[in-house]
């Protein structure tokens, strides 16, 4: 599966990316919302999955975009957060899923099978 | 004329003191210190007061902990207001551009997320990271000029967090327009925190050594007395009516009791009645003339105990709220915490009768011994200032001695009053004996006089019997 990740920490992308390569999918991940959006329209990926607080878009800015978007708007979002659990959790129309941090990356690994296998969005 | 720059409180108790009157706008700020000393906790609790003013902060990371583990932990300090987060604060993390694209990309980032938010307040937590990424020392310079001129430009004010380690000559600290340390140094065996802004432009900080804590409520700042005092805060009226001291027979000998607003130092060897003197002094507080304990040794309800058995009822004068009884045990004390907790304990209530038990308590907690002169000096002159008639105690070492010494001269010169007690060994039994010894601008019996317990406290009997060496507690009778 193409996946695009954004997040700004280092050390939580670093982790999210190895983990999801090692799973066999193809990972291009973006330090904020703003290049997110630049790698989503240019690879057009299977799944998103984006943290809440970034700099230049955040992740509710990047999902509505994305659903502005008609080329963009049946790819499945993944929101993970650190603080927003409960806005995240009140847009599902936007996240198709939202983890709050920390979490279990078996758990996450698991979301990105099941959602990412359709294609489309439920 | 003189303009003054508009300010920005801190929102953390002291520090606005420290720095003149808290932060100028638009300023940028170096808060420097070893891992430990409180940086991230100071530049959170900055700016949980930033947002709560309904202001928008930009709390801006490198490599550090994670954000959510960092949630955590300021989760126990009561500043911390989730619904601050992502609303009112945002934390961003800016190391992925500046490993892929170095300082400048990060500079242009900040710059448009800092318009984008609105942002009153940037905390830059790890300037030591852009270091280590700077191809050169001008790259750091650079990146703190650019940074500051384009907050600066729109009023916002920068405060870059830093570990130790930099020096007073890097070229961060001269582009800044402060610079805040925090230490944490151990001193004997006791930790010790303490601050120190170590450059203030656009006004005068409180130069030197301040000390803080850090607590539930997050850090606390006790700007030096003898420096936030330089001078009284108000201005000393003093009073010539004398205040009745509550000792029966005392007021006969002092032409009506210890002058008003006067501070009393009462030396006397342990076991002497140096506490019920002090007992009798409150309970003849009032409503009107409310009274405080302020004491390092007995707890409350032992001094309450104490009054029960000398006949009597401070307990009747704490439950109508005339006198409060403020306790902190001998242990490992901030000095300056604990005379802002006297003055705001006397300010409070209009405290007119105050008991110190002891000098020497304050003195003990000093981390710095030399500076006692200038920190009594301070503490005395505000007290006088305040209105308030203090009798403080000193302990004298000896039981029974033939030399008596009193504390130090500068010690004795800052003080009106002195009334030494004692107990004397005469002709096979113990009494003991109170002598005025000084009392400034008001006239007095200068003889020794006998002391004993009535049931209604002390209780001056009159002039101790004619002998020699009643001062120094080994007396022998003059025979007639």
């Amino acid at each position: 599966m193409k996946i695009v990740v954004a997040e700004d920490e280092f050390l939580i992308a670093d982790l999210l990316v190895v983990s999801l390569e090692e799973a066999g999918h193809e990972v291009h991940d973006a330090g904020h919302g703003a290049a997110a959006l630049k790698l989503v329209r240019n690879f057009v990926p299977d799944l998103v999955i984006t943290d809440f607080m970034m700099p230049l878009m955040t992740g509710l800015e990047l999902a509505e975009a994305m659903k502005a978007d008609s080329a963009l708007q049946r790819i499945p979002v993944i929101l993970v957060t650190g603080a927003q659990g409960s806005i995240a959790r009140s847009r599902n129309d936007l996240f198709d899923r939202v983890f709050d941090k920390p979490y279990k990356m078996d758990q996450l690994l698991l979301a990105v099978a099941e959602l990412g296998g359709s294609g489309n969005r439920s | 004329m003189t303009q003054s720059l508009p300010r920005f409180s801190t929102g953390v108790a002291g520090l606005d003191t420290v720095f003149g009157g808290g932060f100028v706008e638009g300023a940028s700020y170096i808060v420097q210190g070893q891992p430990g000393a409180g940086k991230t906790i100071l530049g959170n609790q900055i700016a949980f007061a930033t947002a709560a003013a309904g202001k928008k902060v930009l709390y801006v990371t490198l490599l550090a902990e994670t954000h959510d583990r960092l949630f955590q932990s300021l989760s126990t300090l009561s500043f911390f207001e989730k619904a601050e987060l992502g609303t009112n604060i945002s934390y961003i993390s800016v190391f992925q551009t500046l490993s892929k694209e170095g300082l400048g990309a990060v500079v242009s980032l900040l710059r448009k997320e800092t318009k984008r938010q609105g942002a009153s307040l940037i905390v830059f937590d790890g300037l030591l990271n852009a270091r280590d990424r700077a191809e050169t020392d001008l790259d750091v310079k650079t990146f703190v000029a650019e940074v500051q001129s384009q907050a600066a430009f729109v009023g916002c004010t920068v405060l870059f967090l830093t570990s130790a380690g930099v020096q007073d000559d890097s070229p961060e600290h001269t582009m800044v327009d402060g610079v805040l340390e925090l230490h944490e140094e151990l001193v004997g065996v006791r930790t010790v925190r303490r601050l120190r802004a170590r450059k203030s432009r656009g006004s005068a900080a409180l130069g030197g050594y301040h000390q803080y804590e850090i607590a539930d409520d997050g850090i606390r700042v006790f700007p030096r007395i003898e420096a936030a005092f330089h001078a009284p805060s108000i201005e000393d009226k003093p009073d010539p009516r004398p205040l009745r001291s509550g000792i029966s027979g005392f007021d006969e000998i002092t032409n009506g009791g210890l002058p008003r607003g006067s501070i009393t130092l009462l030396i006397g060897p342990s076991g002497c009645g140096k506490t019920s003197f002090g007992i009798n002094f409150l309970s003849a507080a009032t409503k009107e003339e409310p009274g405080l304990h302020f004491g390092f040794y007995e707890s409350p309800d032992r001094l309450l105990l104490k009054a029960k058995a000398l006949g009597l009822d401070l307990s009747g004068h704490v439950e109508r709220g005339e006198v409060e009884i403020l306790w902190q045990p001998l242990t490992e004390n901030l000095i300056d915490k604990m005379a802002y907790r006297l003055l705001d304990a006397v300010s409070a209530r209009g405290v007119k009768r105050l008991f110190l038990d002891s000098f020497g308590g304050f003195e003990r907690a000093a981390v710095h011994r030399p500076r006692m002169v200038e920190f009594f000096a301070a503490l005395t002159n505000e007290l006088r200032a305040m209105g308030v008639t203090t009798v403080g105690t000193w302990e004298l070492r000896d039981l029974f001695a033939p030399e008596v010494a009193a504390p130090g001269p500068e010690i004795s010169s800052l003080l009106d009053n002195l009334i030494m007690m004692r107990q004397v060994e005469i002709r096979s039994e113990y009494k003991r004996a109170l002598s005025v010894l000084k009392i400034r601008d008001q006239s007095f019996q200068a003889a020794p006089q006998e002391v004993y317990i009535d049931g209604h406290g002390l209780a001056i009997k009159g002039p101790f019997e004619p002998a020699t060496g009643i001062s120094t507690g080994l007396a022998k009778p003059l025979e007639a």
